[in-house]
């Protein structure tokens, strides 16, 4: 969709069927815009703007019980960060961040550029491989909970021919983080792909035939016509990917529940748990929430800026 | 698009060098049987969880316990979806989500339609600030606000109540920004035109703007029911009493306490899955365009 330039009404130039009066633009029309943003606006307000700055401030306080809260200044913060479960939940997260927004990119590229190159049935597998972005993340979760099981799972009864039908893929820490990142891509890539199709579908197929008379073969098509000329969306993907990385909890927490013993705990799950479950330390959640809120902000921006330049070279 | 005469790209595990006439026939080289192998693959890996997942709700507990699993189920009775519903509270469940995803997918599509017409089609003071506004919270999703959206919605007394699920996402950015960029492309003579005519603003956004705006509308409504029938963490922290949990809250709260019977489980969860997949069926270019304009989920 191309964005028009624009143009936009001008109440000014509205006629007044009602007689000039100092060609003043009636008071309805003037108040109209205001009007048409405020139930959105107010609502925004309310419920994202207010908190995300509030935060920083609902972050200084401490409680027991979600009600009653004492000032403790940046106290909070001092416990959060010599808290050594918090930092077990950081390094999670960046490991499944950074594997998940690694392998999306991976695997989305591979599979649009393949895609994207087949004629008969491009359809179906599009559609296909979209279809587990459709699904509740709750029930991703609890089904491949049930497929890693190590006695009579799907998985294992899979390999049990090859040798590898007793491994314990969620009670073990690091395959309990492999299978945690595996069902991530598995739940999510297929968005990623429609988004890098569009930006193959956008690229002139007559660079193609150049390239061709040129005697470029595939892998150079793609990797000096595709790949730069989809850099766009792949931007798109890696800030996606990326918020999405941070912001995991809920098929997690049905796959593995964090476990085991916390290895597979990312950040969203210590602030609910903090927040929510007993015992609650609000402190430690809301302090942990402005953490999150501000790594994600910065990323984003590093993530545009790094894009934004390298485009410009 | 042609894209079946036109190579473009070509797989990665192609072989450096192709020859082929750029016009007219295209052999079947094995490039394309290895794409297409890869391809099927994936398909493969992507179809058996949730097939297996169909299957096994028609299995019984006994059967699910089996090791080696059995494939087929013995019989195809409906028994765990009937049991399902008797046993548990599964039909209140499905309403507060169905009353949620109907409620806030309302609330949504009015609202944001309305912002996106100012933002589109009026000159006012504060405009660009306000559409900036927007655009910068598409960076704040609601886990990393989590706790002081809660504080607020506490305060008005929301908590444990489909309001409290409703309300506080309804006003997203997507919407606003897809809607916007649909109005732009309105011509500016048309409302004019309705203006001269003595129609009021309201009166022309709803019976001349609106109608025009369908095909957005269908795609910020398709998105807002996706995600919203299948919603967790916000109504795991809103709804705490049963009453108003939704299909996945008690999914996975069920699950946890290892009280309900798996094979119910998973009759529940292919529930859950049928109307998006219903949904992406009827709607697949919409989706697929929304994705592409801009990347909402």
């Amino acid at each position: 969709m191309t964005t028009p330039a624009q143009a936009t009404t001008r109440p000014a130039g509205a006629p007044t069927p009602a007689g000039p009066r100092r060609r003043r633009v009636p008071l309805g029309l003037r108040m109209a815009p205001y009007l048409f943003v405020l139930p959105n606006m107010i609502i925004f307000g309310l419920f994202t703007i207010w908190p995300a700055i509030n935060g920083f401030n609902i972050s200084l306080y401490e409680s027991s019980n979600g009600r009653n809260f004492d000032w403790v200044g940046l106290d909070n913060y001092r416990r959060i960060l010599t808290d050594d479960e918090f930092w077990e939940v950081v390094r999670n997260t960046v490991v499944f961040a950074l594997a998940f927004v690694l392998l999306c990119l991976l695997i989305a590229t591979a599979l649009a550029v393949l895609l994207q190159a087949q004629g008969r049935g491009k359809s179906f597998f599009r559609a296909v491989f979209f279809l587990p972005v459709l699904l509740s993340p709750v029930v991703v979760g609890l089904v491949w909970n049930w497929l890693l099981e190590r006695r009579g799972g799907l998985v294992n009864t899979i390999l049990t021919p090859f040798g590898g039908g007793d491994t314990g893929w969620l009670v073990e820490s690091n395959l309990a983080m492999i299978s945690v990142i595996v069902v991530g891509v598995w739940m999510n890539v297929g968005f990623y792909i429609l988004i890098l199709l569009a930006g193959l579908q956008g690229i002139d197929p007559s660079l193609y035939e150049a390239a061709r008379m040129d005697g470029a073969g595939a892998w150079q098509q793609l990797t000096s016509l595709t790949l730069p000329l989809l850099q766009p969306s792949l931007l798109v993907v890696l800030v996606l990917s990326t918020i999405h990385g941070f912001q995991a909890f809920d098929f997690i927490y049905t796959l593995t529940g964090g476990g085991p013993v916390g290895a597979t705990t990312l950040i969203v799950q210590y602030i609910y748990e903090n927040g929510f479950v007993s015992p609650i330390r609000y402190g430690l959640a809301s302090a942990g929430s402005v953490l999150l809120f501000v790594t994600v902000f910065c990323l984003t921006l590093v993530n545009w800026f790094i894009g934004r330049r390298r485009e410009a070279v | 698009m042609s894209s079946d005469v036109t190579e473009s790209g070509g797989g990665p595990g192609g072989s450096g060098r192709r020859t082929w006439t750029s016009v007219g026939h295209r052999r079947w080289t094995h490039v394309d049987a290895l794409r297409v192998v890869l391809l099927s693959t994936v398909t493969i890996v992507v179809l058996v969880p949730i097939v297996w997942t169909v299957l096994g709700s028609f299995k019984t507990r006994t059967e699910l316990a089996q090791v080696p699993p059995t494939f087929l189920p013995d019989s195809w009775a409906l028994t765990n979806y009937t049991d399902a519903l008797t046993r548990f509270d599964f039909l209140t469940y499905v309403r507060n989500s169905v009353i949620v995803v109907i409620g806030a997918t309302l609330l949504t599509l009015v609202i944001n339609s309305m912002a996106a017409y100012a933002l589109a089609k009026y000159n006012f003071r504060g405009r660009n600030a306000l559409f900036l506004l927007t655009l910068a919270t598409i960076m704040i999703p609601l886990q990393v606000i989590l706790i002081p959206v809660y504080q607020v919605v506490a305060s008005f007394g929301m908590v444990n109540t489909l309001w409290g699920l409703i309300i506080p996402a309804a006003a997203t950015p997507t919407g606003v920004f897809l809607l916007r960029q649909y109005m732009l492309t309105i011509p500016d003579e048309l409302i004019e035109a309705a203006r001269v005519d003595g129609s009021g603003e309201l009166r022309t956004f709803v019976q001349i703007v609106l109608p025009l705006c369908t095909p957005a509308l269908a795609v910020v409504a398709i998105f807002s029911v996706i995600w919203r029938w299948n919603d967790f963490l916000w109504p795991l922290v809103v709804a705490q009493s049963e009453d108003v949990y939704t299909l996945p809250v008690a999914l996975a709260r069920f699950n946890a306490q290892e009280v309900v019977p798996f094979n119910l489980i998973l009759a529940m969860s292919v529930v859950s899955m049928i109307p998006v997949i219903v949904l992406f069926l009827f709607f697949q270019r919409q989706i697929a365009q929304g994705i592409a304009n801009t990347g909402i989920k």
